[in-house]
């Protein structure tokens, strides 16, 4: 499974939403809201065996700046 | 199901968020009514100061009082306790908070025993099973207040799950144990009597202990069950002399201690102790044994068995928690292993009469037809969850729906019952909803199968019937809804009377009868009406 499409399943099981595409970003989806975005970025941390910054969480506002960030980690 | 959260910090990420409302961070100034339960789930806020930390979880002792004044107390309320998630002591001897967050578990405790609506749970079996590091992740907390590390909010999850099912009743009546290397350690029919390993030092002192846990279960209403490959006359002389036996042969409801295979012996341990296959769980050492269930009767809960002695306690409270744990345990549930065991002295007492009415008329039988209460609320509630067999629509109410229904005019009895082996308590229920001011739909029709096959529920029925009759009510509907245990009842009310329309294609029947005249109750049981 490539990068994309495992950040896509996280997503869709955090937000709970049946589609999520690579235009998702926090603006278009109501679901991303302040407190599940922590919860992704834990479950990012937990599936990459990353850690993030509280300035780097904040800065992940979209699927690319979200790849952008884990691809800069890996 | 809709839940309104109390809370004092984020605690989304825990307990989700489908059907769920959250309060304000400590606000109590919403008590929704419209809701299906309540949850308090405060955590232990972050301040260095104890002195004043102290006061505010006293405070919570306050706000959760002025909470249950308003909240809906025919609701569920679920009360978390508070765990001390990160103890800040400036000097070993400051005690403030700790005292303030006992003080505070102790009082909300007490609580569950004075007001049925609350149940207990207690936070720090979840919270036990981590390290201070695991549990706290700082970086979260600072974002977003929330001191519970949410990489833990899987884990939660799934222990929250299985205290919601204690909470329901969703339990399993029977544990079926093995003997060799199970109950004690080595083979009874290779070791001997003196030779197997219980009591004294390891590893006879772990199966030793084990057993007192398996008796404990047993005084809270678990029946167990012995099920092993063995010479009967070999186990007897273990009873009589091995004093470190601590389980005797009269904590077991039943035993099947043959050579024929277990599958078999399950199913008649089943019909000996009149439950489902899908209410036991049966503990083998031998994986043979295991699979041979696990493939014939896949009803049957059959857990992993540990490979070492020192591992059983840890075991056991797996089993404990996973299969037979429940909240509120009631008064019946602690007396049944002595009931299954009277129940097997009526039957061998029954082939001694020649005909079943002078067997019926020996037994002295009591029947106290109750009203519901507040004192048999929680059981009545409890046998809609449990009782499968003599059930004739098997729908499942919880205390508070019971409690909607009495609010809205239902008429509801149970019926307790005593013979001179003992007393049954309370095992049965009739739960009925006026239709009309003359008519009258039985919605619910229960008795527990340890009672059956006395004609009590024939009884029972009749006895409530008339009452209703002199309450003025002169028709009476009711249904049969079929499932795949309760076909004993399909023909019931068709027995005592009532005429049915042509049954559905599968096989449910709705039945409706005038109530003119009074039903004959045969004169061998000593009727009250409480």
């Amino acid at each position: 499974m490539s990068l994309e499409e495992k950040v896509l399943d996280i997503m869709r099981e955090t937000f709970e939403v049946d589609n999520v595409s690579a235009d998702i970003s926090q603006k278009n989806c109501e679901r991303w809201d302040s407190l599940r975005h922590l919860t992704l970025a834990s479950e990012l941390e937990d599936a990459f065996d990353i850690e993030l910054e509280p300035e780097e969480i904040a800065e992940m506002t979209d699927f690319s700046r979200v790849i952008a960030m884990l691809q800069s980690k890996l | 199901m809709t839940t309104f959260v109390f809370r004092n910090q984020t605690v989304e990420a825990f307990l989700g968020y489908d059907g769920m409302t959250y309060s304000g961070y400590a606000d109590i100034s919403q008590v929704p009514a419209d809701v299906d339960r309540y949850i308090w789930f405060y955590q232990v806020p972050v301040n260095p100061d104890s002195a004043q930390l102290a006061q505010e979880i006293d405070s919570y002792r306050d706000q959760l009082e002025i909470v249950l004044g308003q909240a809906d107390n025919t609701k569920p309320f679920i009360i978390f306790s508070l765990v001390d998630l990160f103890n800040l002591r400036l000097t070993g001897d400051d005690t403030a908070v700790a005292d303030a967050i006992s003080a505070f578990n102790d009082h909300t405790s007490r609580l569950a025993d004075s007001m049925p609506q609350v149940k207990w749970v207690d936070f720090s079996e979840f919270t036990s099973a981590y390290n201070a590091e695991t549990l706290v992740n700082w970086k979260y907390y600072l974002m977003s207040q929330t001191l519970l590390n949410p990489k833990l909010s899987h884990d939660f999850q799934a222990w929250w799950k299985r205290i919601e099912n204690q909470l329901l009743l969703r339990r399993k009546k029977c544990l079926v144990l093995d003997l060799d290397n199970t109950l004690w350690g080595g083979i009874l029919g290779e070791d001997g009597v003196d030779g197997i390993q219980l009591g004294g030092d390891y590893p006879g002192k772990a199966y030793s202990l084990w057993q007192h846990a398996l008796l404990q279960l047993s005084h809270n209403g678990v029946i167990l069950a012995l099920c092993s490959k063995n010479n009967e006359s070999d186990v007897d002389e273990v009873w009589q002399h091995n004093p470190n036996m601590v389980l005797k042969r009269e904590h077991f409801g039943a035993l099947r201690i043959n050579w024929q295979d277990k599958a078999t012996n399950m199913r008649e341990l089943s019909e000996d102790l009149n439950i489902g296959l899908d209410s036991m769980v049966f503990v083998d050492d031998n994986p043979a044994e295991r699979e041979l269930i696990k493939q014939m009767l896949p009803e049957v809960e059959v857990p992993d068995f540990p490979s070492k002695p020192y591992e059983l306690m840890p075991f056991f409270k797996g089993l404990m928690e996973k299969y037979f744990r429940i909240h509120t345990i009631t008064r019946e549930d602690k007396a049944k292993t002595e009931q299954y065991q009277a129940n097997a002295k009526r039957r061998a007492e029954q082939s001694r009469f020649a005909d079943l009415e002078s067997y019926l008329y020996s037994l002295d039988m009591q029947l106290d037809v109750i009203p519901a209460d507040e004192h048999n609320m929680a059981r009545i509630a409890q046998m809609t969850q449990k009782t499968n067999q003599f059930n004739l629509t098997t729908r499942r109410y919880s205390e508070s729906e019971l409690r909607q229904f009495i609010d809205q005019g239902w008429r509801i009895y149970c019926v307790s019952v005593s013979d001179r082996f003992g007393d049954s308590g309370i095992t049965g229920a009739i739960i009925m909803q006026p239709v009309d001011d003359i008519t009258l739909n039985i919605d619910s029709l229960l008795l527990s199968c340890r009672i059956l096959g006395k004609g009590i529920e024939d009884a029972f029925v009749k006895t409530v019937l008339n009452l209703m009759r002199l309450d003025g009510y002169r028709k009476l509907t009711a249904d049969y809804l079929p499932t795949a245990k309760n076909g004993q009842t399909a023909d019931f009310y068709d027995r005592i009377g009532m005429t049915s329309d042509a049954a559905s294609s599968d096989g449910a029947k709705h039945y409706t009868m005038a109530l003119e005249g009074v039903f004959d109750i045969n004169n061998c049981y000593n009727i009250r009406v409480l």
